[in-house]
This record gives structure tokens, C-alpha cells and sequence, in this order.
């Protein structure tokens, strides 16, 4: 019994921890989002996007993404790549993006709420998201730029 | 530009914040109680002893394994309880981290990524494995 209620305790300890940080934070986000400072800010980021092979609107999905996440932010990110308003390889770069590097706001909070240092939950995620598109981005390219010559060829 | 701010949007934000803390308590309090029960009965020494050798990849303890299999299996919601059971150092928790950043929630994640029109025999190698890459150099640094 003893033993249940101590995981009980820290259990409401963690929760608390957690909560005081992401809900300040939800209420933030709110209002980011009611002002929408997003799509100011996808066009502010536009020429950082456009080097990794991203047009304004396939730059757009990976905002949302950053910002709310996969779970919040899924019914705005599908919705947008069906509307048709990406390219084929622009889905996959958004794709690749968002796997590495979404809900920088709620993971980063969480872990901060424990003590970890933001520059290590910041950094190495969007690092890696940006060169592995980057890299995803200039093979893509190539291909684009080869494939006439080949069906000519054959 | 003005930043247009009325109550609505603190009650919206307030509700959703809210609400994920319901989720969240939902999925911390039992995770603490396992995990302290686990620790308890010894149990968990015997799955930290065994995965001891495969953590010190990372520069982590065996212990740290219930938080990389509870994050990338669960959330990190999960990952976040069972480090405060366990009373990890920071050094761990930083590294744990970073790995799961790259990957977690990895059950329900994969299929929002599928549905976006992404393979799962690509996404689900990348963030496995830049999870363990950035372990073993992270490991190595801190």
C-alpha cells in the first residue's frame, strides 16, 4: 500500500512538474495562432525553406508541424498535401521534416520542465531535419534533371 | 503589427492545455506506480542488469532503458514519468532527451506519417536510427 501511494505522489509530482510549463505555453500558442502569426511566420522563413527545395505552401505543413506537432497539428498537414497544393517531392521532403522535427513547442517544454538545457532539445532536431532534407532535396533534383535523358535514351 | 489578444484565446489555450494535462496524468501516474513497484520487487534491476551493456552505447545506466522503450513505444509524457520515478541524473536525462526527440510515440507517429504520404520502411529507420546516432555521439561528449 505504502508502495502505491509513494508512485501515486510522484506520479502527481510529474504532473504537475509538466503541466505548470505546457499550459502557459498552450495558451500562447493560442494566440499565435488567432493572430496568425504562423503564416507570417512561414513567410519570414520562406527563403531558409526554399534552400532546402520547399515552396511557400510546402514550407507551410512543416510551420504547422514545428509549432503543434503531429497529433494536434495532423488534420491541417493532411489536409493540405491532399488539396494537391505540394508537389510529389516536396511531400516527401515535408515528410522527412516533420519525422525528425515536429512539436518543438510541447517536447521542448516537457523536457525543460526536468532540467534539460533548451539548446540540446532544439538544436540537433532541427539541424538534422534541415540536412537531411537538404541532402533529399539535391537528389531529388538530380533525378528530376537526369530522367528526360534517360527516356530519351531508352 | 498589434498582437490582438482577448479572453477567448486564454480560455481556448487554458482548455487545451488543460486537457493535455488530463491526458498526461492518465499516462504518468500509472507509469510511476509501475515503475516504483518495479523497483521494489527487484524486477527492475534484473531488466537494467540485462540491458546494461547495450545502454553504455550511450553513456546511459541500464536503468535508462525503461525510458527509451516507454517513450518510443508510448509518448513522452511516459518517458518524462518514468525518469522522475527513477530519478535519473541530468546527464542521463539529457541524453534520453535528445534520443527521443528523434523518435518517440513511434506507434501512433509512423501511421500520421504514413497518412502524409510518407513510407514507413524510410520514416521509421530515420528517427530510429538518428535516435541511436545522436545517443552514441552524445553519449561520448557529455
Amino acid at each position: 500500500m505504502m508502495l502505491l501511494w509513494e508512485g501515486l505522489i510522484q506520479g502527481l509530482l510529474g504532473v504537475w512538474t509538466i503541466a505548470r510549463v505546457v499550459i502557459p505555453l498552450m495558451i500562447v500558442l493560442e494566440i499565435a495562432q488567432a493572430n496568425g502569426l504562423l503564416q507570417r511566420l512561414n513567410r519570414v522563413l520562406a527563403k531558409l525553406f526554399r534552400w532546402i527545395g520547399l515552396s511557400e505552401e510546402g514550407a507551410f505543413p512543416v510551420v504547422v508541424a514545428i509549432f503543434f506537432g503531429l497529433t494536434f497539428g495532423s488534420g491541417v498537414i493532411i489536409s493540405y498535401l491532399e488539396e494537391g497544393k505540394v508537389t510529389e517531392q516536396e511531400t516527401r521532403i515535408i515528410g522527412v521534416f516533420i519525422a525528425l522535427c515536429h512539436a518543438l513547442v510541447e517536447d521542448t517544454a516537457i523536457f525543460m520542465a526536468v532540467g534539460v538545457p533548451i539548446v540540446f532539445l532544439l538544436v540537433p532536431r532541427l539541424a538534422a531535419a534541415y540536412v537531411c532534407c537538404w541532402g533529399l532535396s539535391r537528389v531529388l533534383q538530380w533525378r528530376v534533371q537526369n530522367s528526360p535523358a534517360v527516356n530519351q535514351n531508352t | 503589427m498589434a498582437l490582438r489578444v482577448d479572453m477567448g484565446m486564454v480560455k481556448d489555450g487554458a482548455q487545451k492545455g488543460l486537457k493535455s494535462t488530463i491526458e498526461l496524468a492518465k499516462i504518468v501516474v500509472p507509469t510511476t506506480i509501475v515503475v516504483t513497484i518495479l523497483r521494489a520487487s527487484g524486477l527492475l534491476d534484473i531488466v537494467s542488469g540485462l540491458c546494461a551493456s547495450f545502454m553504455s552505447l550511450f553513456g546511459l545506466s541500464g536503468d535508462a532503458a525503461l525510458v527509451l522503450i516507454s517513450g518510443y513505444l508510448v509518448n513522452l509524457y511516459a518517458a518524462t514519468g518514468v525518469i522522475v520515478a527513477l530519478q535519473l541524473p541530468l546527464r542521463e536525462t539529457t541524453i534520453l532527451a535528445v534520443m527521443l526527440g528523434f523518435a518517440h510515440s513511434l506507434l501512433i507517429e509512423i501511421m500520421i506519417s504514413k497518412r502524409a504520404g510518407s513510407r514507413i520502411s524510410v520514416i521509421l529507420p530515420l528517427r530510429v536510427g538518428a535516435s541511436l546516432l545522436a545517443g552514441m555521439i552524445l553519449g561520448g561528449l557529455l
